[in-house]
């Protein structure tokens, strides 16, 4: 895919690279643009940087509202031609030009934050020139903002990949200039990951890739556009956990080693006080109804994909009225591990048993809400923990299901 | 047979462990502080480490990042008296965090553990 790209400056090298995400984000993207330069020059003052936005061709007027922004950074647009959308094909774009600028280290921070500082760029920034290849995000969240994160994405990556990132999907980055080329030279591309499966993938692949990660701390809470997880998530859901279940196929041979976890190294500290975060509403109604809505609709799928015991145990779910409910962590371990293994399994029906998974995952967050509604962040935290240690003990039910690798 | 390196500033708390993880079939080192710890690790090369919080004149949450940033995947159990500095975000780069007891049943269970983890060295 080649880019359309404006590089008014005649940028042609760059040690650290800061690249932008966007579609359609002309009313908020000035703001981290100029974050990101404060913080390039408080620094990063003795590196060559540039800022990227690199955009799905949006048609609000983003492009000028990014070269509108004053900053004393030089800025490089890049675009994917018409119609090619997804912020995977953007961050491809923003791979091959990292190589193109030969940049030892890229940050990647969302569009629509509202939150970030110049203190960001230097927590994600920094430890890319301390022998870590990648940096994933820290920062402290609203309970029920990531109930992917936090019911699938870290539960998942931690009880099968074995690294502990706690946000795994966080959409703020930093990577070596060396991770650049191997993410564009990574064999396993789809779809999936050109939209958004691009997050996990570039963890996943970071740790199966035995990089040196570490999580950075940000000190304050990310503030974007937060969703209520009733409402429709479709694209997303289906994104991040396919690609979740297909990089556990393809990489099966390196997971299986792998027994328990291990935690990441940590880098920032000293902030000062921890900012809250503002709080999400959740629709628990909504949430419950949405559950047995899909129970009418994919109980036959569900029959196809899970194991007796399994489907034995979410029926009696499915009995529990709306209070008292509850939808037990190493159920919903197995039933994830069981449809990562028809995702494996069934190709051409995909789609379909991702959407299935959708319900189900409406009943767990639905039950998660119960559990961590009384709960202070600290309390749910640690209850997302212990989620976690139940997905661990329930790995080797996924061993067993699973099968041997391919040889 | 595993090597453990005990952390802590409290004599009879060493001796304690050292003798019930010696029980356990644990060869068993112990430090009384921070003091050159990371030149003590390079040295013994121990399998585990089990590291105290509050001990006098050092912070075991921030030796818990020395160790972290160099030895990445060495397991290191945090045994503190009191569960508070769970909160501290600083915890979360240990294996671990065990509440001490004078029952060592969860300490030798979470040892056990720690050891039985297999992830692949960083840059393999």
């Amino acid at each position: 895919m080649d880019y359309y790209e404006e590089n008014p400056d005649g940028i042609r090298q760059a040690d650290l690279v800061v690249g932008i995400p966007s579609y359609n984000e002309a009313a908020l993207i000035s703001f981290p643009t100029l974050q990101a330069s404060l913080g390039l020059m408080q620094f990063f003052r003795g590196k060559k940087s540039v800022i990227i936005n690199c955009d799905n061709h949006s048609q609000d007027g983003t492009k000028e509202a990014f070269f509108g922004t004053e900053t004393e950074v030089p800025k490089i647009y890049l675009s994917t031609p018409e119609g090619v959308k997804g912020k995977g094909n953007n961050l491809r774009n923003l791979f091959k030009k990292v190589c193109d600028l030969q940049a030892e280290a890229c940050i990647v921070v969302d569009a629509d934050l509202k939150s970030i500082t110049p203190r960001w760029i230097k927590h994600l920034g920094e430890p890319l020139f301390q022998d870590f290849g990648f940096v994933a995000p820290l920062y402290v969240r609203h309970k029920y903002d990531g109930t992917i994160t936090n019911n699938i994405a870290y539960p998942l990556i931690r009880s099968v990949f074995g690294r502990r990132v706690r946000q795994p999907i966080g959409g703020d980055f930093g990577f070596s200039g060396k991770l650049a080329k191997l993410y564009l030279d990574h064999p396993l591309w789809d779809e999936k990951v050109a939209h958004f499966g691009i997050d996990i993938w570039m963890t996943i692949t970071a740790i199966s890739s035995n990089i040196p990660i570490c999580q950075s701390y940000m000190g304050r809470p990310k503030i974007h556009k937060p969703k209520d997880p009733a409402a429709d998530l479709g694209p997303m859901f289906r994104q991040v956990v396919g690609t979740i279940f297909s990089m556990m196929a393809n990489l099966d041979r390196t997971w299986k080693a792998i027994r328990w976890s291990k935690p990441t190294a940590i880098f920032g500290f000293g902030l000062g006080e921890i900012e809250l975060p503002p709080p999400v509403s959740v629709d628990k109604g909504a949430l419950y109804r949405k559950f047995h809505q899909g129970e009418e609709t994919f109980f036959p799928l569900w029959e196809e994909i899970l194991e007796p015991e399994n489907l034995s145990k979410l029926s009696e779910v499915l009995e529990m009225s709306q209070e008292p409910f509850d939808f037990p962590t190493d159920l919903w371990a197995k039933i994830l591990f069981d449809f990562a293994i028809a995702y494996r399994d069934r190709g051409q029906q995909g789609e379909e048993i991702l959407d299935s998974l959708i319900p189900l995952y409406y009943g767990k967050t639905y039950s998660f809400v119960l559990k961590t509604e009384e709960m202070s962040a600290q309390q749910a935290e640690e209850y997302i923990e212990d989620q976690c240690v139940v997905f661990e003990e329930a790995r080797p039910y996924l061993d067993e299901k699973w099968g041997p690798s391919p040889s | 047979m595993a090597k453990i390196l005990i952390v802590d500033d409290e004599e009879h708390i060493r001796m304690l462990y050292q003798v019930e993880l010696q029980e356990e079939g644990y060869e068993v080192i112990t430090a009384s502080d921070g003091h050159r710890l990371l030149e003590r690790i390079d040295k013994e090369k121990p399998d585990l480490v089990v590291l105290d919080i509050k001990m006098a004149g050092y912070n075991g949450l921030d030796l818990l990042q020395e160790i972290r940033n160099r030895y990445y995947n060495l397991p290191v159990i945090l045994c503190s008296a009191y569960d508070s500095f769970k909160r501290d975000i600083k915890s979360i780069a240990a294996d671990f965090y065990v509440v001490k007891s004078s029952d060592l049943t969860q300490l030798k269970k979470t040892i056990a553990r720690a050891l039985e983890s297999t992830v692949p060295p960083e840059g393999a």
